[in-house]
């Protein structure tokens, strides 16, 4: 048990099925069109449970960042340091995700674009810089 | 929203404390420790099991420590009984202040225990169940706190000797605390010479895990000035939930914070230049430079700066957790703060003792959702 992956979570499951077809998606909510990120079960805005997911623009803005030097669970440590965004995409939600290994040095208001890795065979949607 | 009476001022007084040693106790439960402190805290109440009718029961972050379990071993039975999933000592105090004013409970003990560091609770794991952030590797409260102090930093211009003074300075609080478990000086050289944990955080931004009980007994006005210590009433009390959660825009700032304090300022009439001894449950020193500007101590982005001119140290005009707080002192989840505000009220704080305060406001919050707030005093009209 990783305890760090929801990709088997019914909810949360279509976002990596469109990663791994190069695809960032985001809930939509059907009733008043507002789309909302994490993952909900109903629309926060109107109540709604009538969802969709739709694809947004792979683009967006730095909000922050922070760089790990210590890795809090096992299956981290090969990764150590590495770079954690939450990224304002131009389609409105706010998103949290990797900078990709190796990406240059990151500042607030950077513009960046996603990128699909499959990491151990995972699809995840990490970021780098535009 | 503010309340047009202050309906709870004066009228409900925190008259015993009790806590264990804060460190390492292998072998005993949270439930244990929550019992060996409430003992503690009967006997500084000059009361006994059978004066309580009520008890509030918080529960560790891991889940211990409930009202049945606690209850159990104290051997109780009583009018008004509640397990509570919210730390920091604010909420169960609140509870226990509104069973006292409708009448459901005359006395009522708080308790709270945790053996995590013994237990070794993984803090690595996703803190509110399935966590999509924790596949991008954002796990432990450092990630989120670290992300609003960087953004913090670029918008403001806060800079890292800025907010080093509030784990500098509580670490020279700390030092005239024999509780503390962090008591080695630490200046300003050391803690920039510190290795960034998760950048722009350090080690000595983030709280210890420590095991330990804290309780409290709580009672009403006319009770209090029977007992042998002087009360130490609850002059207002606010919360404020901000459950959209991470559906609220730029939810890491916690802007819901600024409601609880526009509640207890219009609530208790006070002003930030009233307060005498301030405390700030810091799970990460972020929490406090977050709750200083949306408080009102400083403006909002002026934390660093503010912080800077040394007002939070010894000898400043506004002593913030004057016991070295989660960052130096000990952990559980911010109720020792409410133990310190009431010594320095009482008098009782030994060599840290500050002249005479009479007003102390205890702030804290539930990581990135909640928010409470309570203000303390000797004298019973403040707030009225």
């Amino acid at each position: 048990m990783t305890g760090l992956s929801p990709t088997d979570d019914p909810l949360t499951g279509p976002f990596f099925e469109a990663a791994a077809q190069g695809r960032l998606v985001v809930q939509r909510c059907n009733s008043c069109k507002a789309l909302r990120w994490p993952p909900l079960s109903g629309c926060p805005e109107c109540r709604s449970r009538d969802t969709a997911w739709v694809d947004v623009a792979p683009t967006g803005t730095v909000w922050s960042f922070v760089v790990y030097h210590r890795a809090f669970a096992a299956e981290l440590r090969a990764h150590i340091p590495y770079t954690v965004l939450m990224v304002e995409l131009d389609d409105g939600p706010y998103l949290v995700g990797r900078l990709m290994d190796g990406a240059a040095p990151v500042t607030v208001g950077a513009r960046v674009v996603a990128a699909f890795v499959d990491a151990n065979g995972v699809a995840s949607v990490q970021w780098k810089i535009a | 929203m503010a309340t047009p009476d202050n309906v709870v001022a004066g009228r409900t007084a925190i008259v015993g404390l009790g806590h264990t040693a804060q460190g390492e106790l292998p072998g005993r439960s949270a439930e244990e420790n929550a019992v060996d402190a409430a003992l503690l805290a009967l006997a500084d109440a000059g009361l006994t099991l059978d004066d309580l009718d009520g008890l509030v029961a918080c529960k560790s972050v891991q889940g211990q420590g409930n009202d049945v379990n606690v209850g159990a071993l104290l051997g109780v039975n009583l009018p008004y009984v509640q397990s509570l999933d919210y730390g920091t000592c604010n909420f169960s105090l609140h509870l226990a202040v509104m069973a006292i004013v409708s009448g459901m409970a005359g006395t009522v003990l708080l308790t709270y225990g945790a053996n995590a560091r013994s237990g070794k609770f993984d803090f690595g794991k996703p803190m509110y169940g399935a966590d999509m952030a924790s596949t991008a590797g954002l796990v432990h409260i450092a990630g989120r706190a670290g992300l609003a102090l960087q953004r913090h930093k670029a918008i403001y211009g806060t800079t890292d000797e800025q907010f080093g003074m509030l784990a500098v300075g509580q670490r020279e609080w700390a030092q005239k605390n024999p509780t503390a478990i962090f008591r080695t000086p630490m200046s300003m050289a050391d803690y920039l010479a510190e290795p960034y944990m998760v950048d722009p955080l350090r080690r000595s931004d983030v709280t210890m895990i420590s095991d330990g009980g804290v309780a409290l007994v709580v009672t009403t006005a006319e009770h209090a000035r029977q007992l042998p210590n002087p009360p130490v009433y609850i002059s207002g009390m606010a919360e404020y939930a901000g459950v959209r959660g991470e559906h609220n825009p730029e939810n890491l700032l916690r802007p819901w914070l600024r409601d609880s304090a526009a509640t207890i300022w219009a609530g208790t009439g006070l002003r930030p230049a009233d307060i005498d001894a301030l405390y700030i449950q810091d799970p990460t020193a972020v929490w406090s430079l977050q709750m200083l500007e949306y408080y009102g101590f400083c403006g909002i982005g002026e934390g660093g700066p503010f912080l800077a001119e040394g007002h939070t140290l010894p000898g400043g005009s506004l002593p913030l957790n004057t016991h070295g707080g989660q960052l130096s002192e000990s952990y559980t989840w911010g109720w020792m703060h409410v133990i310190e505000a009431v010594r320095q009220l009482r008098g009782q704080a030994g060599e840290r003792q500050l002249d005479a305060p009479e007003i102390g406001m205890y702030c804290s919050s539930h990581g990135f959702v909640k928010a409470a707030v309570s203000v303390l005093s000797t004298n019973q009209s403040v707030g009225q």
